[in-house]
């Protein structure tokens, strides 16, 4: 029986009570990703700012291994969440899921604290597998890898199971087999060798390939779970369209890792491939425009739940212009030979990474605290006008672009004094960081960063207060 | 195998290559908003977006120096048939993968194509 307007554990099923778990882990951690990037930030603009204290190095580091962790903790408790209703039968193995939940997030908790503790020292065998593996994005030392392995085989084992003794979808598909993927490709970060070309071509297998194709998956797998859910997008569609744009995304998306390999030391020919395939990427987006206005003209459904559906439309613009614009801006090796690490590379990051992965899990969160009510209401018409989540959306994206902006300035600069003029000298590195624009960049990433903290705050407030109290349930959207 | 930008080029090749997804997405929408409401007038316009990608396309080629070199010409050439024929392409699939949804919606134009 739901209770509806209070949080009660009652409404939710096996799978969701632990989904739950994940997505608070996931808030918390991009709390701390929030915080650690203005540190670092503020760093850019004070570089003795907490020096000897809490180093650039480490801030960074923390900012971005928060990021990698929490959306895995987002997508991990999405596909948790799902999975219950899309096999219709109870988890299989739900306590050994619920035991490495625990196990995951104490390893995480050590492994942060491991890396604000003992910042420096040499760099050993032992210090690999102990302290920090010293791969950036993936610096987790080696015995937290094996743990982030073990676990990924844990909900692979999950998901396959319940799938094959219940009900077996094409998401199901999918998502067993990228499960799979999940756990296989990060095995390629995992090992040391001595050559740094050689490692790095292994690195970006984890860096691109788990980043751009199997988490493109589950956003794709858990896309159609939300147009099912929000909209009421027949399964027939949302099947067919997963499997076209797993398709597309394959086709131009594998090798177009090729982008990454243009200054690792490879053979020319990845001047070649890159180039091809990243020039490829951006179709399957404007493909989607056609489809996004075909469906939106084809059908009038009613929508269940408005914040969730604003987070999957910032998803859909966040993706094109973060994935689409921002990176086709400086794929080609004639133009990254210049752009490649320098602030530009960070501004597609971060709007890549929000408009593609941030944006889903949060509409994600917000499917979960209406479940999790009871079903209550969220369309229109909300208490106060809804202020808070429509704030947050809008503080939260707003900063996210005055950033990604203020670091395209900043970044133009860089790779005109830095790359070009000085040709990637130290002194042009110094040159390009004492310019008036790069630092005035740096200000502005500081200033719209700020912006986005108060957003990250009234989504929280929001996510704890929206629904309470509510009487009347949701409209459902859903086709079946 | 590439000849890389020169200084003067940067501000035409970031220009003109976010020009070209933008101007590409504005040929997709016009084209299937175009298909979607039966407007005719619409298409031309789609046309005239793709026609500013192409111009785009043939800068950004210029300045990056991709026309010297034939492989890199044909990749110009792959973008500009790609960018061309995607929208017509999941106009087809969007049609058929709601084949059964069209006696409820009604107004979807498949008649047009």
């Amino acid at each position: 029986m739901a209770t509806l307007g209070m949080l009660d554990s009652a409404n939710l099923n096996g799978g969701q009570k632990l989904a739950v778990k994940y997505f608070t882990v996931a808030i918390m951690l991009f709390g701390a990703q929030v915080l650690f990037g203005l540190l670092s930030g503020l760093q850019y603009l004070y570089p003795d700012f907490l020096y000897g204290v809490l180093d650039f190095s480490v801030n960074r580091m923390v900012h971005i291994n928060a990021l990698v962790v929490w959306l895995l903790y987002g997508f991990l408790g999405s596909v948790y969440w799902l999975l219950e209703e899309e096999s219709q039968h109870e988890v299989v193995g739900l306590k050994l899921g619920n035991l490495i939940y625990w196990v995951l997030t104490a390893a995480v908790t050590v492994v942060v604290l491991v890396y604000l503790f003992v910042q420096i020292g040499p760099g050993k065998e032992s210090s690999i597998w102990l302290i920090n593996e010293g791969r950036e994005y993936i610096e987790a030392p080696r015995w937290a890898d094996i743990g982030i392995v073990v676990s990924v085989l844990v909900v692979f084992y999950n998901v396959a199971a319940t799938f094959s003794k219940g009900r077996y979808t094409g998401i199901a598909g999918v998502l067993v087999l990228d499960m799979l993927a999940l756990f296989g490709i990060y095995l390629a970060g995992m090992f040391y060798t001595t050559n740094i070309s050689i490692d790095q071509y292994w690195w970006w297998w984890v860096i691109h390939l788990w980043v751009e194709a199997t988490w493109e998956v589950m956003v794709a797998c858990i896309m159609a779970y939300g147009l099912m859910k929000v909209l009421g997008v027949s399964r027939k569609i949302v099947e067919t369209w997963l499997y076209i744009e797993v398709a597309l995304m394959f086709g131009s998306g594998i090798l177009g890792l090729g982008h990454h390999y243009f200054w690792i030391g490879t053979p020319e020919y990845w001047f070649s491939i890159g180039g091809f395939f990243s020039a490829l990427e951006p179709i399957p987006l404007v493909a989607m425009v056609v489809h996004a206005v075909f469906d939106a003209g084809a059908r009038h459904a009613k929508n269940s739940n408005h914040p969730a559906m604003a987070w999957l439309i910032a998803h859909a613009f966040g993706n094109f212009f973060g994935a689409g614009v921002w990176g086709f801006m400086h794929t080609l090796p004639q133009i990254n030979l210049y752009t490649h690490g320098t602030q530009w590379s960070a501004s597609h990051g971060h709007l890549a990474f929000f408009g593609a992965y941030a944006t889903i899990i949060i509409a994600m969160f917000y499917l979960g605290i209406q479940r999790w009510r009871g079903g209550t209401w969220m369309s229109g018409d909300l208490p106060s006008n809804g202020w808070k989540w429509k704030w947050a959306l809008g503080l939260l994206n707003l900063g996210m672009v005055g950033m990604t902006v203020a670091m395209l300035v900043s970044g133009y600069v860089q790779s005109q004094i830095e790359r070009a003029i000085e040709g990637s000298s130290w002194m042009g590195y110094f040159a390009a960081q004492i310019h008036p624009w790069f630092v005035q960049g740096m200000w502005w990433r500081e200033v719209f960063g700020v912006m986005f903290l108060v957003g990250f705050i009234l989504l929280v407030w929001d996510l704890l207060t929206i629904g309470k109290g509510e009487s009347r349930a949701m409209v459902s959207a859903e086709a079946g | 195998m590439i000849e890389p930008a020169s200084l003067g080029n940067f501000f035409t090749i970031f220009f003109t290559s976010a020009m070209v997804i933008m101007l590409g997405a504005l040929y997709a929408l016009l084209f299937a908003f175009s298909r979607l409401k039966g407007d005719v007038r619409l298409m031309p316009l789609a046309y005239i977006s793709y026609a500013g990608l192409l111009i785009s396309t043939l800068f950004l080629a210029d300045a990056a120096n991709l026309l010297k070199h034939p492989f890199w010409t044909v990749i110009v050439a792959f973008m500009l048939v790609g960018y061309l024929l995607a929208p017509h392409a999941i106009w087809h699939l969007c049609v058929g993968t709601h084949a059964d949804e069209h006696a409820e919606v009604g107004p979807v134009p498949l008649k047009d194509f």
